[in-house]
């Protein structure tokens, strides 16, 4: 009997451990926001109100961070992956393959170089003018 | 691939496109190559087995939604690597903000400015607006604001795509000193794809653009009612 408890708590362990249950909590708690969102009609998506509760979570000390990093890893690594079938909406666009769809890569282009490099500057500027005052 | 029968249909191309992104992505670790980037390379050959097959959009989508679900519990996992990071959040959290709020006006402010100039209709260019911010929080601003929200979805990851590969051109010619510039403009630029360009640069940085991905979402999912009155 106690042989057989002993085994039942390790084997417990050993699937709290495992990617496939943590990435299954993940889905359970990103369910339970976006039920939330619907219920409450939040103008925010479900997956971040899962972020926020988890979080918060993490902070109050009821969630340890092990019993949830191989599952958060593993969507983090294969997160990609789930922006691929979006793309295919080009199917439905088939003027895009011409030269307008040209234009909007130019545009989207141009517009990028501009927000990162205008972000990036505004948040060093920001960050040497904070050393400089530091050391006054 | 047979459309008459849904089931096999949806799984035949449920496991193409984790197949195609399975083999993209090895061979861009093998080949680092703007172009065998596994956004740009997998979904270039799904469209062309596509067209090929005469497959319409909507029964390519019906077997693959579930794929970008997934994109929900993705989310909730960023809460790991902000939490990990929470004390350098804590002693920088402004120039975060003034990052994020300099970067949101200039990706609305210019994509407003572009497709004016390159004389886009009124539909592609609400849609071209919330491109800079991750798809979820995209979506829902295109929807706001009278945009396209399944156009503004291929808007994005098109930035994403571009954005990875132009920052860290960009990281070259910039004076950057702080992992917190050079997160922030992954972050901003090319939201998730960014986040994963930014943590093979480094773990701080990686962080930071997670963080500043889901601040640029949240900041704009509040202000679109507000941006949505200006633009119409």
């Amino acid at each position: 009997m106690g042989l057989s408890k002993y085994v039942w708590a390790r084997s417990a362990i050993r699937l709290r451990r495992s990617r496939g249950w943590q990435m299954g909590i993940l889905t359970g708690l990103w369910l339970l926001s976006e039920g939330l969102v619907r219920l409450l009609r939040l103008p925010v998506p479900g997956g971040v109100i899962g972020m926020g509760l988890v979080l918060l979570l993490l902070v109050n000390g009821r969630m340890r961070p092990s019993s949830m990093r191989r599952g958060a890893e593993c969507f983090l690594e294969y997160m990609l992956l789930f922006f691929v079938p979006a793309v295919l909406v080009l199917l439905d666009h088939p003027e895009f393959l011409s030269w307008l769809g040209l234009k909007l890569l130019v545009l989207i282009m141009t517009s990028t170089v501009l927000v990162m490099g205008g972000t990036a500057l505004s948040v060093e500027l920001y960050f040497r003018w904070g050393v400089r005052h530091a050391h006054e | 691939m047979p459309t008459s029968e849904p089931l096999l249909s949806n799984v035949l191309w449920s496991l193409a496109t984790v197949g195609v992104y399975l083999a993209a992505r090895a061979l861009n670790q093998r080949w680092n190559r703007w172009w065998t980037s596994p956004l740009i390379l997998a979904p270039a050959i799904l469209l062309a087995v596509a067209l090929w097959l005469h497959t319409s959009y909507q029964v390519y989508i019906r077997g693959t939604h579930w794929l970008m679900l997934l994109l929900g519990p993705a989310t909730v996992a960023f809460a790991l690597p902000i939490y990990e990071q929470r004390a350098l959040i804590r002693r920088h959290w402004p120039a975060l903000l003034i990052g994020v709020a300099a970067g949101s006006s200039i990706a609305v402010g210019s994509a407003w400015a572009l497709s004016s100039w390159l004389g886009l209709s009124e539909a592609l260019r609400l849609s071209m607006v919330p491109r800079s911010i991750s798809t979820p929080f995209a979506m829902a601003v295109s929807g706001d604001i009278g945009g396209m929200p399944s156009l503004t979805a291929v808007f994005v990851i098109l930035t994403g795509i571009m954005g990875a590969a132009i920052g860290e051109g960009l990281l070259r010619c910039l004076p950057l000193r702080s992992s917190l510039a050079r997160g922030a403009l992954f972050g901003m630029g090319a939201h998730a794809a960014g986040v994963a360009k930014a943590h093979q640069i480094g773990g701080e940085e990686g962080s930071i653009a997670g963080l500043v991905l889901v601040m640029a979402g949240l900041l704009n999912v509040l202000l679109a009612p507000v941006l949505a009155v200006f633009l119409r």
